[in-house]
């Protein structure tokens, strides 16, 4: 009985969990960019569900890769990751130990980041490529110099994002450990269930904030979208995939806004996802909160370059770690 | 190009930006030359769009020269066919109505608004900022729909002919009225606007001291109209042409020669123009808007240069037997270019666009001539 249930449980969750997530991007774009905008905004179920769907319809175009079946897998493994990530959030897998812990968190995480590393390294634009006009003859500057790809320049920011940009979510996610002295997720939930949740201690509530901008940089939303900056890569690592390749992109992104969500719920509230706890509901709500903030912010700010980024991440890393002394007080 | 930049020249990479690229309006290419993720050198390429406009105008009656003038750019239609018809209109003596230049006048004007308004749009949604781009369409739209009024047409307007302005853009009251009250809803949209813009900390950080011209360089790249008023020289053409004699308005220049520089230089022309419309509406002379006692002979070649949104417009041509002969036109981006390359030296690759999209580029203006380098 137990087994079932648990079974019931993991799956039920990953279900729900991944219909969530189609509407999430729906929701940021509807209700929140184009209602500021002033403009109808596409359909909610245009960006999360309508789109992935014409999308594996579509031809697919193999990218100029020197490894393309391996590029047309990464967003697969991406999704993979993904799901992994969400499968040790889930009360029931708890047993598997060290791999339900914050630091496999932080492992999980860190491995989806360098999917766009490899995304970008591995692709090689057509935009990119040298056009019929006299860049090599005499009176043109620099003839010479080796040409950079779109994608290539995301691969150095997806570099910088892994070695310093991704600080914040980190930082954050160690308040909960240095509350509760686990990093063990069945201790931090077990913690609040019993002194109530971390949030709303001072702790907490920094570290929520840190947790939040650490959410949209791993998001790559905007002002914190350096990875596919529409002033000049484009769309970064994404940029040649397509047909199915980029409803996978798609429904990944779309999966790591709860997935994230889904984290911060357990790990600031004790609210772990499993559907067969009426509480998964607040996790929920908590997954259609962020999208919705993440908008709010991305409609009212341009979008930032080094010069923005780092103080920012810096000064948002210091907070996160004023609040992990603050909950070790 | 970069005497009084930074003396590096350490080249790692070229990356390509365009012909096709999202944060490009038009098709136009950007060759950034770059030591890590900062541009050491640029080169813009023009000449992809090109139609070949001055020889298909070559041995065409002046009138539908004139008229094909205006397909040159779809921003500031009216000032070419404008410019045209002042080429053929001083040589052959053409005297026109005083209530057809100030109809001239109000059409220059509100393009130069739309212009400015699109410019504004397009500088925020290279910053990555959609909501303000979003919000100035919108507020272009007013100016948009008082075109489509006068004119018949959003985009190309054929407002001037030769003798004055065609009947359809006569002015009555109701169409007075309207312009009118567009003007006051303009003038407070885009001062709601520049407030928010202003006091917008991220914004101000992302233009402040970005693509900076200084006003040296200015001069010495030849930059023209709001390009080169940013950096504080007082030119603007309009002191200097007879059709704006009878209007007050103000010269509008900024110090910094940077990307705000010219972004608040654009909002501030903007109230320019309301002012200027507003006299011409409050002082519209009485009488005719077309004169038609005039007759066709064969002239020199005649040059023309008015003050368009982008600067100065040049026009020149001859005429033999009523058709346009010697044909030459250019456009004030092509004066500009110069000063995009150099703007983007010494930034981030992210700030190249903005740095190019701040001299307000108009390319497919520019492509016209072709440049035949001998190898």
């Amino acid at each position: 009985m137990s087994v079932a249930y648990s079974v019931i449980a993991v799956l039920g969750t990953l279900v729900v969990a991944f219909i969530v997530s189609l509407l999430l991007p729906g929701i940021e774009r509807k209700f929140i960019h184009a209602r500021i905008q002033q403009r109808i905004g596409p359909p909610i179920t245009s960006p999360g569900i309508m789109a992935p769907i014409k999308f594996f319809f579509k031809q697919t175009i193999n990218p100029n890769s020197p490894m393309p079946r391996l590029y047309n897998a990464l967003p697969l493994i991406s999704l993979l990751v993904v799901t992994v990530l969400l499968l040790f959030l889930i009360p029931q897998m708890y047993f598997v130990g060290a791999l339900a812990s914050v630091i496999a968190i932080i492992g999980f995480l860190k491995v989806e980041e360098v999917m766009y590393m490899f995304m970008g390294s591995l692709s090689r634009s057509v935009l990119s490529v040298r056009m019929p006009f006299p860049d090599i003859v005499k009176g043109a500057k620099h003839p010479e110099t080796p040409r950079r790809f779109l994608e290539e320049l995301s691969t150095l920011r997806a570099f910088r994002l892994i070695a310093f940009g991704s600080f914040p979510v980190y930082i954050a996610l160690f308040v909960s450990v240095a509350v509760t002295g686990s990093i063990f997720l069945s201790d931090i939930v077990a913690y609040q269930q019993l002194h109530g949740p971390i949030l709303f201690t001072v702790a907490g509530a920094l570290g929520a904030v840190v947790f939040f901008i650490g959410y949209m940089i791993l998001l790559n939303e905007y002002p914190f979208g350096i990875l596919k900056a529409k002033a000049d890569v484009i769309e970064g690592p994404y940029m040649e995939y397509a047909a199915k390749y980029r409803a996978y992109n798609y429904l990944t992104r779309g999966f790591l806004m709860f997935v994230l969500a889904s984290l911060f719920a357990t790990l600031f509230l004790g609210i772990a996802p499993n559907i067969l706890n009426p509480n998964f509901i607040i996790t929920i709500i908590v997954a259609l909160l962020f999208p919705m903030l993440m908008a709010v912010m991305s409609a009212f700010s341009p979008i930032f370059t080094y010069k923005q980024f780092y103080p920012t991440v810096a000064a948002v890393s210091i907070l996160g770690v004023l609040a992990i002394v603050a909950a070790s007080l | 190009m970069d005497d009084n930049k930074e003396k590096r020249t350490v080249i790692e990479a070229e990356i390509p930006m365009g012909t096709v690229h999202p944060a490009a309006l038009e098709p136009y290419r950007v060759r950034l030359f770059v030591e890590d993720e900062i541009v050491r050198d640029a080169e813009i390429t023009v000449g992809i769009n090109h139609r070949g406009v001055e020889r298909i105008m070559e041995g065409l009656p002046v009138e539908k020269a004139n008229s094909l003038t205006e397909k040159i750019c779809g921003i500031c239609s009216n000032s070419h066919i404008w410019n045209s018809c002042l080429t053929a209109e001083k040589p052959l003596g053409i005297e026109v109505p005083e209530r057809a230049g100030y109809i001239r006048i109000i059409m220059e004007e509100l393009e130069r608004l739309h212009s400015h308004l699109l410019y504004l749009a397009h500088g925020s949604e290279v910053l990555g900022h959609e909501t303000f781009a979003m919000r100035l369409f919108y507020i272009r739209e007013t100016v948009m729909e008082l075109l489509g009024m006068i004119g018949g047409n959003r985009v190309h307007y054929g407002a001037s002919i030769l003798g004055g302005v065609r009947p359809r853009c006569e002015l009555d009251e109701m169409r007075i009225q309207q312009i009118k009250n567009g003007m006051d809803l303009l003038e407070e949209k885009i001062t709601a606007f520049a407030d928010r813009f202003v006091s917008d900390p991220l914004v101000m950080s992302r233009i402040t001291g970005v693509g900076v011209i200084s006003q040296k360089d200015a001069l010495r790249l030849a930059c023209t109209g709001p390009t080169l008023r940013a950096t504080g020289v007082e030119k603007d053409l309009r002191r200097d042409m007879e059709e704006y004699d009878p209007f007050e308005f103000d010269v509008i220049t900024q110090d910094d020669g940077d990307v705000k520089s010219q972004l608040l230089m654009r909002v501030m022309e903007n109230f320019e123009s309301i002012k200027i419309i507003r006299q011409a509406i409050r002082d519209l002379p009485p009488g005719p808007i077309t004169n038609r006692s005039w007759e066709m002979k064969d002239t020199p070649l005649t040059k023309s240069y008015i003050e368009v949104p982008r600067g100065t417009l040049y026009h020149s041509y001859a005429l033999e037997d009523g058709r346009v002969r010697n044909c030459v036109i250019r456009t004030p981006s092509m004066a500009n270019i110069g000063a995009m390359q150099y703007a983007c030296i010494g930034h981030h690759i992210t700030d190249a666009q903005l740095c190019v999209v701040q001299c307000d580029p108009c390319f497919t203006c520019t492509d016209r001539a072709i440049q035949i380098i001998e190898i």
